[in-house]
């Protein structure tokens, strides 16, 4: 299982704030998240800042990067800096 | 002397409490041009006082209060009006700066700053309305809280008013107008130590503008901007500035456990959405905002404000403690009795290791919050030996009990929330900041280095050009009335809607390496001879506000005027560049053992600091530099001929 936090107004917006989910790569696991919860569509994940494990996605291999079981992801929605 | 610009009220009152009487302080054109308003103008007039040391709670001192031109003219976000006195934290200047009510009535009352002297023999109120100046006894207020002050005087003024911290000359008081603070620095204890509980004015006259159709075109076309924007328009509005909360564990920037590491284990419980969904009420905003970053919560039942992040960060994580309702509980306490939120628990948690070491035991612990309101209240009123020595600061509780490489302050002010070893930039402002630990006098450049653009947080390309800019922009803006969110809108669009596209990531990789011409910019600001209009409208709503001919390079020019100045009176304080510097623990220890770029690399940063500044290598503003920014041979504004009408002093 892969655990998978929200934060920023997507969190807000959704009602989503974990979820636990099995998932290969982080593009299956978009794909899992829209499942769960369709409010949330592909492309504002494709969006959000993605974190594995503590390191950015864009600096592994962004929607190829590997997941597995036990690792944490944080997805915040765009603009949750500032 | 007189004031033809529009946007200005084009009157300074000098206030004597000692002979309680009331004069002109001859602020003409000419300084206005050079200096706006606001904390560049208040350090125009202290040029005038300061000669050199001073006692901050002596009579000696001169508190300004000073609007800027925006101020009461309806442009978004522009109410903000400052506060500058010698600081009894830090023995330097500082500049306060409040949202509350009471700059835009000022300005409505005719006047533009207050030039406050002396000392009231008793304790008193100046009530300043279309009758005049009066003085008013205040006995009967001493001992309240701010609100409970603010609610005892009444009447329809908007008023600037201390706490029990201010009457008892806590060394980082704060003074309050409605509910926003003029927090840091101690302006609080200055007003304390002159015996004056409020400051209170009653005005309706809006100042007429210079071109009030063009100033509407402006008006409703920033309002737009800013509405639209990601984070002026969604971010802050819906989270407010806790919003960053997680970004700040995220890039090890959340200062934890007296800064000893940049992340902490509860974070989530502390954030921003935490804060959203079990605690707002809703948001609010100062007077004429459209961003609305201010927070409603509830304490026993009443709607107050809410926390920002930097005392989220400084009572939760830096303390150890993952329970947002007590935070929520300590800043209403803090606003209520007067104190710096920031400076209060950067002092508390910097006690908690002191007592971890067993250098020092005050009862406070890591981790242990029961004990956090009762040693509020005890600093507040001094009213015991621990509270005593916590109103003091943190400098001065390291000069009795040792712990100097672990307090975390520079030049005697605590740092906010923002843990340096993740953003050096932010930690070499930290250092040369005029104020002291101050993270938006340092130029803010965490904004730029993960907690929005994500620029390479550990490198020192570009960062000492980024921080003079973004010094130089923010006081500006400050000057002219506007809040600092505003300059938010600068960033594009896409750079926050589309983090991970090709051109955000491009940009954020290039911005270190433009240091050449962010150089040239800083150093010659009037070739930028343009507006940014969509980005940056200030410049042309200060120009049709004002009928001054206002551009990006001019309002840079008038931010790095300010910055200097406020440096050359430092320097008269005693100021040189041994006193710009981190803790040891900041510059010498990694925050992440093994990683060597997680310090911050201090001397190389300030080195090419000073070179973009026009500073010599003891960080001494040279002859040059001051010409450049005519302040080499500033007049007494005090000594020149008065004209006018007699001001009326209402016994
Ligand atoms: S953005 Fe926030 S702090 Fe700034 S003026 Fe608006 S409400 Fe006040």
């Amino acid at each position: 299982m892969v655990t998978v936090e929200f934060f920023g107004l997507y969190r807000l917006n959704y009602h989503m704030k974990s979820i636990e989910v099995e998932a290969s790569t982080v593009k299956e696991l978009f794909q899992k998240i829209y499942e769960v919860n369709p409010f949330y569509t592909v492309k504002e994940l494709k969006h959000s800042i993605v974190i594995v494990n503590d390191v950015n996605f864009n600096d592994l291999k962004k929607y190829r990067t590997p997941l597995k079981d036990g690792d944490r992801v944080l997805i915040m929605s765009p603009a949750s800096g500032g | 002397m007189s004031i033809s610009y529009g946007a200005y009220a084009g009157k300074v009152l000098k206030i004597d409490l000692t002979s309680q009487t009331v004069s002109d302080y001859p602020v003409g054109d000419e300084d206005l041009k050079l200096f706006l308003g606001g904390k560049i103008l208040a350090a125009r007039i202290l040029n005038d006082f300061i000669k050199g040391p001073l006692d901050p709670l002596g009579e000696e001192n001169v508190m300004v209060v000073s609007s800027g031109p925006l101020n009461a003219t309806g442009c978004p976000s522009s109410s903000r009006f400052n506060v500058s006195a010698v600081s009894p934290l830090t023995g330097l200047l500082t500049s306060s700066n409040c949202g509350g009510s009471f700059g835009c009535t000022l300005k409505r009352a005719g006047i533009d700053a207050l030039v406050i002297t002396g000392k009231s023999p008793y304790w008193v109120y100046i009530d300043i309305d279309a009758d005049g100046v009066k003085f008013k006894d205040a006995e009967s207020l001493r001992g309240k809280g701010t609100s409970e002050t603010q609610e005892a005087i009444g009447g329809k003024g908007s008023k600037l008013v201390i706490g029990p911290a201010g009457e008892h000359l806590v060394r980082y008081a704060c003074a309050v107008s409605d509910e926003r603070a003029a927090g840091r620095g101690g302006i609080g204890a200055v007003m304390g130590s002159k015996n004056l509980k409020a400051v209170v004015v009653t005005g309706r006259k809006n100042p007429a503008v210079y071109d009030a159709e063009k100033l509407r075109k402006i008006k409703a076309k920033w309002t737009k901007r800013l509405k639209s924007h990601p984070l002026t328009g969604e971010q802050l509005p819906r989270l407010g500035t806790a919003a960053l909360i997680a970004s700040m564990q995220q890039k090890r920037l959340l200062a934890t456990k007296n800064f000893t590491d940049g992340r902490f284990s509860g974070y989530a419980s502390i954030s921003g959405e935490e804060l959203a969904e079990k605690f707002l009420v809703r948001n609010k905003g100062c007077i004429s905002c459209p961003i609305r970053c201010a927070r409603v919560v509830e304490v026993d039942g009443k709607p107050v404000k809410g926390p920002e992040v930097e005392i989220m960060g400084l009572m939760g994580a830096n303390i150890l403690n993952d329970d947002l309702g007590q935070i929520i509980k300590w800043n209403y306490e803090m606003d209520e009795l007067g104190m710096d939120t920031i400076s209060a628990s950067g002092t508390i948690a910097f006690a908690m290791e002191l007592n971890e070491k067993g250098m020092w035991d005050s009862g406070l612990e890591f981790g242990k919050t029961d004990n956090i309101s009762d040693v509020l209240k005890e600093i507040a009123f001094r009213s015991s030996e621990r509270g005593d020595k916590l109103a003091q600061g943190s400098r001065k509780l390291s000069e009795e009990f040792g712990g100097e490489d672990f307090c975390i302050q520079v030049k005697g002010m605590e740092l906010s929330a923002y843990e340096p070893r993740g953003a050096v930039g932010q930690g070499l402002g930290y250092s040369v900041a005029n104020r002291g630990g101050c993270h938006l006098n340092a130029g803010y450049e965490v904004v730029v280095e993960g907690l929005g653009l994500t620029i390479n947080p550990y490198t020192v390309h570009g960062k000492a050009e980024i921080a003079v800019m973004f010094q130089n922009l923010m006081e500006a803006v400050s000057a002219g009335g506007n809040c600092l969110f505003t300059t938010y809108a600068f960033f594009p669009f896409f750079l926050f809607k589309r983090p991970n596209s090709m051109l955000s990531k491009t940009v954020n990789k290039a911005l270190p390496y433009l240091g050449g011409p962010l150089h040239v910019i800083n150093k010659y600001p009037h070739l930028a001879h343009i507006h940014l209009t969509s980005m940056l409208p200030h410049t042309k709503a200060l120009s049709a506000a004002t009928g001054m001919k206002i551009t990006m390079g001019d309002l840079m020019r008038i931010g790095a005027r300010g910055f200097n100045l406020e440096r050359t009176i430092n320097a008269r304080l005693g100021i040189s560049a041994k006193d710009d510097k981190l803790p040891k623990r900041l510059t010498d220890c990694e925050q992440v053992p093994g990683d060597p770029r997680t310090k911050v690399p201090q001397a190389k940063l300030k080195k090419n600091f000073y070179f973009a500044r026009g500073w010599d290598s003891d960080g001494m503003v040279k002859p040059k530099t001051a010409k450049y920014y005519s302040i080499d041979a500033l007049d007494d504004i005090g000594a020149r001929p008065v004209s006018g009408a007699e001001h009326v002093v209402v016994k």
